[in-house]
């Protein structure tokens, strides 16, 4: 086992320890020091690409030399001082809001950012296009991480956006809508009834739970977990709620525990 | 998009030189459909994925990022014109004029015909012989407006 270096590291004159390969990003969101970001997300890589989340940094080593780096990629080192909040990373951070109000004058998520920065009207060109979409990436990442790899970026420069393989129904959509809910501005759009949910131009059958009969996921992403898990598809089939219900049903008969208290199940997400 | 069908064997015959479930092929084989078809053919980027064992969303990625491969049938005869500084100041946009009003298209057009491409392009690094068009891949230096009709016959 390799034992883990510790870091200690200066944010906002504060003192702080980190693991060795914890980004600044991870610290600061560790110890409640507010930074903003658009296409963090803490169950996938980092790429930078929404550049919101700048912190400025130095090191007594580097001659006075500073520089503003993304802290979602930059990694903690051994006396790093970083400031979180000044002049020069709130200019910067107010301009990409102005950018990406430009990009998305609509996006109600881009507006109160940009407000926050002083920012109600971009002054540059507005996109003609109507789109929601800043392309942070993260629905095409989740989708990869998913493993299902149905959406990607399409063309480049300022052609570029999120696309359906070839404008069609992606084929290796599973219906599963973590692009959707992943997506910081709400861009990607799709419709749920207990029968079916639309998306991406699909529409998905629902599987609906045996026991109280709410719907659960689409066939499609059932038959997708099964084989990815190797679980009996049955197991997917009954909601978070029935099955934690059931399990705290097995444990009381199982200890004779009738009287003790184990709580209500509560609804996890899938 | 245009529907025209390509023959699948000819497209299995360019995957069979590239190994199997190995992702790096993906350009090369891109651009080899690109050669065969003119296009990337959209049957043709299907049977690729499954050769390679690559989504199709990253094969559409690729082919959608790279100016060199076309969702398109193009034409027999790709006219390019330089439109990077050089060129530009030279007065490219006369010749891009030109060709707009003989062809009837515009830059990224194709004739109905599928005889002629119209593109235009960012610096082909030949700028000491400004303005430059390159016609099937050949490269024409100081051209003249005027002398492009017989520029084209030539590359036909
Ligand atoms: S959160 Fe760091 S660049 Fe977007
Ligand atoms: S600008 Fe045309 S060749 Fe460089």
């Amino acid at each position: 086992m390799t034992t883990e270096k510790t870091i200690s590291l200066e944010i906002n004159g504060r003192f702080f320890q980190a693991r060795e390969g914890m980004t600044i990003l991870d610290v600061a969101k560790r110890e409640g020091i507010p930074i903003p970001t658009l296409c963090y997300h803490e169950a996938l890589e980092s790429v930078g690409n929404c550049r919101l989340c700048m912190v400025e940094i130095t090191h007594p080593d580097w001659k006075g030399w500073k520089g503003l780096v993304t802290s979602c990629l930059y990694p903690v080192e051994e006396g790093l001082q970083v400031t979180t909040d000044n002049k020069t990373i709130w200019n910067t951070r107010r301009t990409i809001l102005d950018l990406l109000l430009a990009r998305c004058p609509d996006s109600d998520v881009i507006q109160k950012l940009a407000a926050e920065y002083g920012v109600t009207v971009t002054s540059y060109r507005k996109n003609d296009v109507e789109t929601k979409c800043i392309l942070c990436g993260l629905c095409v990442r989740v989708c990869a991480a998913k493993g299902a790899n149905a959406i990607s970026s399409a063309g480049r420069g300022i052609e570029k956006m999120i696309a359906r393989p070839f404008d069609q129904p992606p084929p290796d959509c599973i219906g599963c809508a973590s692009c959707a809910h992943i997506c910081p501005t709400g861009a990607i759009e799709y419709e749920d009834t207990p029968e079916v949910r639309k998306i991406w131009g699909h529409s998905f059958k629902m599987v609906k739970c045996e026991s109280c009969g709410r719907p659960i996921m689409p066939e499609k992403q059932l038959e997708f977990e099964a084989e990815k898990s190797g679980l009996d598809p049955a197991y997917f089939k009954t909601c978070s709620v029935c099955s934690q219900r059931k399990s705290i049903d097995t444990i009381r008969s199982a200890f004779d525990m009738k009287a003790v208290g184990l709580g209500e199940p509560v609804e996890v997400a899938r | 998009m245009t529907e025209t069908c390509i023959d699948p064997n000819k497209a299995r015959k360019i995957l069979e030189r590239y190994p199997e479930g190995d992702a790096s092929g993906l350009i090369h084989a891109l651009q080899d459909i690109q050669a065969e078809f003119g296009y990337v053919a959209h049957e043709a980027v299907e049977l690729l994925c499954e050769h390679l064992n690559v989504p199709i969303s990253k094969a559409f990625s690729a082919a959608t990022f790279y100016k060199a491969f076309s969702l398109e049938p193009k034409g027999e005869v790709i006219i390019r014109v330089c439109t990077g500084t050089a060129c530009h100041i030279r007065g490219s946009r006369i010749l891009v004029d030109e060709l707009c009003a003989a062809l009837g298209i515009e830059p990224g057009g194709t004739t109905k015909d599928l005889k002629f491409t119209l593109e235009t392009v960012n610096c082909v690094g030949a700028c000491a012989m400004a303005p430059v068009v390159s016609i099937n891949g050949k490269y024409h230096g100081n051209v003249q407006p005027g002398s492009l009709t017989k520029l084209i016959q030539d590359g036909k």
